[in-house]
């Protein structure tokens, strides 16, 4: 049973009468990762703010390294780092000299993790940060909120504006740091890439965890879902309706009976191609999304991914 | 860390605010003989109807020259100088200093990195203390040697008292204008904000009635004239319950402002 670092218990948040966060519950372990999905707004950069002390919590209990975010806030950003979901980077630095002030902070970092980071991004680090693109910026914070060597990375959107080369290099840097007993905390957008990473997900719905027997029901439905791609001249045959076409012309459909069976009967030179029992993590991000009536916090599941 | 970010960002103004202080000073000082003789035959003062536009007039036609020299100075280094680009440049300096941080998305940065924001509050003001309060002293300083290069003298240690007393002023006013750039997100908000104050305030002291009740009040020629003759000893200007000590009022302020700075920062959220 490995030591936990992060500790929630009934967390809760308002911003006036909005309830931005609202029962969370979650224990996250030493050398974890845990992602963090859910639409916008709803409350992933505000759980993540309330983690490293920056909002102060309505309600409930909140602990990292044992210290409450709300009374030893300093005593957890020592040993925890945090990549805001606004890259805030200062434009008037050159690129190198915002790097030697966001490192100047922490005492211990990773060399050897700097080098391999300035040699993959390869960044130009003698110009001003305003000249800079969107995904350079995003670099130079990355290399900013990793490089510092600590217990925990708290990362808000870390793949933003990233191109799906840097993304999958971002990945591997991740999986390198979990392997060194780094625990890691990261909400995203790119589901599939999370999925592939994290130990756990937890789906963030309205300001509440998505309860463990909800998310497999969900996973259930969805497996009675084929995706299909039918040749050209052939229509949906009877047995399923349609539930919506990709933009890549992909049919995802809803059977009346077994998918399996619907598949088999289908005319031999009607398919392009099938897929069946796949619960792809954006599929099922759009179908809690559509059940959104009265969610109820719980845990969450464990990742199809996890541990490689 | 952010001491040195603060200072890179606000030397540049530093700088251009002591050349505005040192323009302003030396023509005035430079032509002061003709002025003198002008207003040895001026009546354009005593024909006012306002008491104390009568009083600087009065003192700075005394016959005897180095004392309506001095306090010809009394009202060009302080009460115009200083009270009007002091405080515009506290205001310059002091709006950016947080709500400059929100609008570029670095404040949460900031507050995310392992300092406390006591400490972060403290490394922000202080080069911006420096940066207003420091030009007062170093531009008066420079008045020494201008004045003698026309044969005139100004009294160092009162120069020095009422260098004080507008550095206390314009250090209130970057701590006023501090807190609100905590407190207000908008850089424009927070300078609409202040620079609408400071308007009220001259507008309050312009009128002849409430003109007790402005702020500055404190800084005004009736203080800097008496400072700089030497009629107010140095424990008037801190002592407010034997004298006036309106430079006490003035650094009471400060402390107060600052405090409120310091609450309004913990509990401030990006």
């Amino acid at each position: 049973m490995s030591e936990n670092l992060i500790h929630i218990a009934g967390l809760q948040k308002a911003y006036g009468q909005k309830d931005v966060l609202r029962d969370i519950n979650l224990s996250v372990g030493k050398g974890q990762l845990l992602g963090l999905i859910g639409p916008n707004g709803a409350g992933k950069s505000t759980l993540l703010r309330c983690m490293v002390g920056l909002v102060k919590r309505s309600g409930g209990e909140l602990s990292l390294f044992g210290h409450d975010p709300a009374k030893q806030s300093l005593l957890i950003r020592r040993r925890a780092c945090y990549l805001p979901g606004e890259t805030g980077v200062y434009q008037q630095m050159t690129g190198a000299q915002f790097l030697k002030f966001a490192l100047g902070f922490y005492p211990k970092q990773s060399l050897e993790l700097k080098q391999r980071l300035l040699e993959q991004f390869d960044l130009p680090l003698h110009m001003k940060v305003r000249s800079y693109s969107a995904g350079m910026k995003q670099k130079l914070a990355l290399i900013a909120t990793l490089v510092p060597d600590v217990d925990l990375y708290l990362l808000d959107e870390p793949d933003r504006a990233l191109d799906a080369s840097v993304r999958f290099y971002l990945r591997d840097v991740l999986r390198t740091l979990k392997d060194h007993g780094k625990t890691i905390v990261l909400s995203s957008h790119h589901l599939s890439e999370v999925e592939s990473l994290a130990d756990r997900l937890e789906f963030l719905l309205s300001g509440c965890f998505v309860s463990h027997e909800r998310l497999q029901r969900a996973r259930a439905h969805l497996r009675r879902q084929p995706r299909i791609r039918l040749r050209d001249g052939y229509e949906l045959p009877d047995g399923a309706k349609l539930i919506r076409k990709e933009l890549d012309g992909m049919l995802i459909v809803e059977t009346d009976n077994d998918p399996m069976q619907w598949l088999r009967s289908l005319p031999h030179d009607a398919v392009e191609s099938a897929e069946v029992g796949v619960d792809r993590l954006e599929d099922l991000y759009q179908l809690l999304l559509k059940d959104e009536a009265a969610p109820r916090c719980g845990v969450g599941i464990e990742s199809a991914g996890g541990d490689e | 860390m952010i001491a040195g970010k603060t200072w890179r960002e606000i030397r540049m103004v530093g700088l251009a605010y002591i050349l505005i202080l040192e323009m302003l000073a030396i023509p005035v000082l430079l032509l002061w003989e003709e002025i003198y003789a002008d207003l040895q035959r001026s009546t354009l003062f005593s024909s006012l109807g306002v008491d104390w536009i009568k009083r600087l007039g009065s003192a700075i036609s005394n016959r005897n020259e180095q004392a309506a020299y001095t306090n010809w100075c009394a009202v060009m280094l302080f009460f115009r100088s200083t009270n009007l680009v002091g405080t515009a440049t506290s205001v310059l300096i002091g709006t950016g200093l947080f709500a400059r941080e929100r609008e570029a998305d670095t404040f949460e940065f900031l507050l995310a990195r392992p300092i406390s924001r006591s400490s972060l509050l403290w490394q922000k003001f202080w080069p911006c203390a420096i940066v207003v309060t420091l030009p007062i002293f170093i531009v008066n300083a420079t008045m020494l040697p201008w004045s003698w290069s026309i044969g005139l003298d100004l009294p160092k240690w009162e120069l020095f008292l009422a260098s004080l007393h507008a550095a206390s002023f314009a250090l209130a006013f970057l701590t006023l204008t501090m807190y609100v750039s905590i407190v207000v997100h908008v850089q424009a908000h927070v300078a609409a904000i202040v620079g609408a104050f400071a308007i009220l305030q001259i507008g309050i002291y312009l009128t002849q009635r409430i003109r007790p009740y402005s702020l500055f009040r404190l800084v005004d020629f009736d203080w800097y004239g008496p400072i700089m003759t030497g009629n107010t000893p140095a424990w008037q200007m801190f002592d407010p319950i034997r004298s006036h000590g309106f430079t006490t009022y003035l650094l009471a302020g400060t402390v107060l402002l600052y405090v409120l700075s310091w609450r309004a920062m913990q509990r401030t959220e990006p």
